[in-house]
């Protein structure tokens, strides 16, 4: 049995384990530019998760569509019924928009000042890492070439659940919100509830994610403003990656940290991190800080 | 052309491995459970069994190269399963040629090696910092599960690739 650990296998198992140090010690710093090799293998692997995924997206997608035809019949009598609610909606909202507009042009203010506007583009999952808690990791199947980059963040109908890592040609690795740290802070703001006018949303920082509870960790510097459970937590666009207004969550419990300076507010995620299809990645109108250096400032 | 039959299951076991992945239960994850699949571990472990002469190594080939794509696919840390992959393959080359291939042998020989592979997986994440959990916990939560799943996958894989690897391996080495 001991045959195999001759000189020269262990020669060679020293080697290798130099060679993973390195590699390892390689593949764990940030690295913003990724190279030719990585990005032609990457999508290659990509295309080819692509093939698999359309037909095991059509067998799910079949179930699904049964499982939904069963209750379809008292779907559609509560949606018959919120109609004619939305419509009155929808009207508001249009003259909202255009006075808006108008306002906006009144200030002279282009689409790019704005920080809550954005371009959305639609992606396809294409594979979770088979290490779901370790490596809280996605990968979609738009690019560069689509106009995905680096920092932008990643939606779901529902809510944010995180941001493009690395950025291929024609694919992009997605970090979840649960695997985000100190590294990776979302400035985010707690939103006041819509009685009491006078109180002014609340900002604060994402800082990590809590493994125990399931939820993002929020720090809140000021003390002056009460927040309360089922508020929603939505990004601030102030960390110059992404607009205003993604939604990222509720807040769960809120309590003071151990000096009692700043307060810690734990928030569920408002979409769901486990089952994700289509996504859509947030390009923001407004430019980065990372990209204007071109532009001059206006005082 | 036939020679091309193994690493194309492979790749299409990288790819399923993510399906797979996606397809476990929500509440298992919630719960902490978190099965791993090792599905070209244990292929390779049979190419090593059923297919490998004495004096070839394909199986470690193609553990270290395709436990670099799952690396580089999936995970942020390079190396990590490729350098486990390869060791494992090592160790079952040199415990294979003491015992005869048969299922119960193939049984034993997996069980051997997920358990090595994922404690070392286990241990590497640990020191970089990604798996920060202790090693009891990692027991429940992690590799009994994983060992449980993946034992359902030999039991399938199994009478389906016997034959054909002994076959291939018989067209390959005896011309």
């Amino acid at each position: 049995m001991w045959s195999f650990l001759r000189k020269r296998a262990l020669i060679i198992i020293l080697i290798s384990i130099i060679l993973l140090v390195s590699l390892i010690g390689f593949s764990i710093r940030d690295r913003d530019e990724v190279s030719l090799p990585e990005e032609l293998l990457k999508d290659t692997i990509g295309w080819v998760q692509n093939i698999f995924q359309v037909p095991i997206d059509f067998v799910g997608g079949f179930f699904e569509d049964i499982n939904e035809l069963t209750t379809t019949f008292e779907q559609n009598e509560i949606l018959k019924s919120r109609l004619s609610e939305y419509k009155d909606l929808l009207y508001d909202v249009k003259a909202l928009e255009k006075e808006n507009e108008e306002l906006r042009v009144l200030l002279d203010k282009k689409d790019s000042d704005v920080l809550e506007s954005y371009n959305l583009i639609d992606a396809t999952v294409n594979g979770r890492s088979p290490e779901p808690k370790w490596m809280q990791q996605l990968s979609i199947n738009k690019g560069k070439q689509h106009g995905v980059h680096a920092n932008m963040a990643v939606i779901t109908a529902n809510g944010m659940i995180g941001k493009v890592k690395t950025a291929y040609q024609f694919t992009s690795d997605v970090q979840l919100l649960s695997g985000f740290d100190r590294n990776n802070r979302i400035s985010a703001l707690v939103q006041s509830d819509g009685d009491d006018k006078k109180q002014k949303d609340t900002f604060g920082l994402i800082e990590g994610y809590d493994e125990e509870k399931e939820s993002l960790i929020l720090t809140i510097q000021s003390s002056e403003h009460k927040i309360s459970e089922g508020q929603l937590v939505v990004s601030s666009g102030m960390g110059g990656v992404f607009p205003k207004g993604l939604v990222i969550g509720e807040i769960e419990s809120v309590e003071m940290d151990s000096y009692g300076l700043t307060k810690i507010a734990y928030v569920k995620s408002a979409a769901d991190l486990y089952d994700i299809n289509h996504v859509m990645v947030v390009d923001r109108n407004m430019n980065s800080p990372e990209s204007d250096d071109t532009e001059e400032e206006e005082s | 052309m036939k020679h091309l039959f193994l690493p194309l299951i492979l790749v299409i076991l990288l790819v399923l491995e993510s399906t797979a992945t996606a397809l476990i239960p929500e509440q298992w994850l919630l719960a902490d459970i978190q099965p791993i699949p090792h599905w070209m571990l244990l292929f390779t472990i049979l190419i090593a069994i059923f297919y490998d002469q004495d004096h070839t190594m394909y199986s470690l080939l193609y553990a270290i190269i395709f436990g670099f794509l799952f690396d580089f696919t999936y995970t942020d840390v390079l190396g990590v399963y490729m350098f486990t992959y390869g060791l494992t393959l090592f160790m079952i080359l040199g415990l294979k040629k003491l015992l005869h291939p048969n299922f119960v042998v193939t049984l034993l020989l997996s069980l051997v090696g997920m358990c090595f592979a994922d404690h070392l997986i286990y241990l590497m994440y640990f020191m970089v910092g990604y798996a920060d959990v202790t090693w009891t916990t990692y027991l429940q939560e992690r590799l009994l599960p994983t060992i449980l799943t993946n034992s359902l996958f030999l039991l399938i894989v199994y009478p389906i690739f016997r034959q054909r690897l002994e076959k291939w391996a018989d067209e390959q080495f005896s011309t």
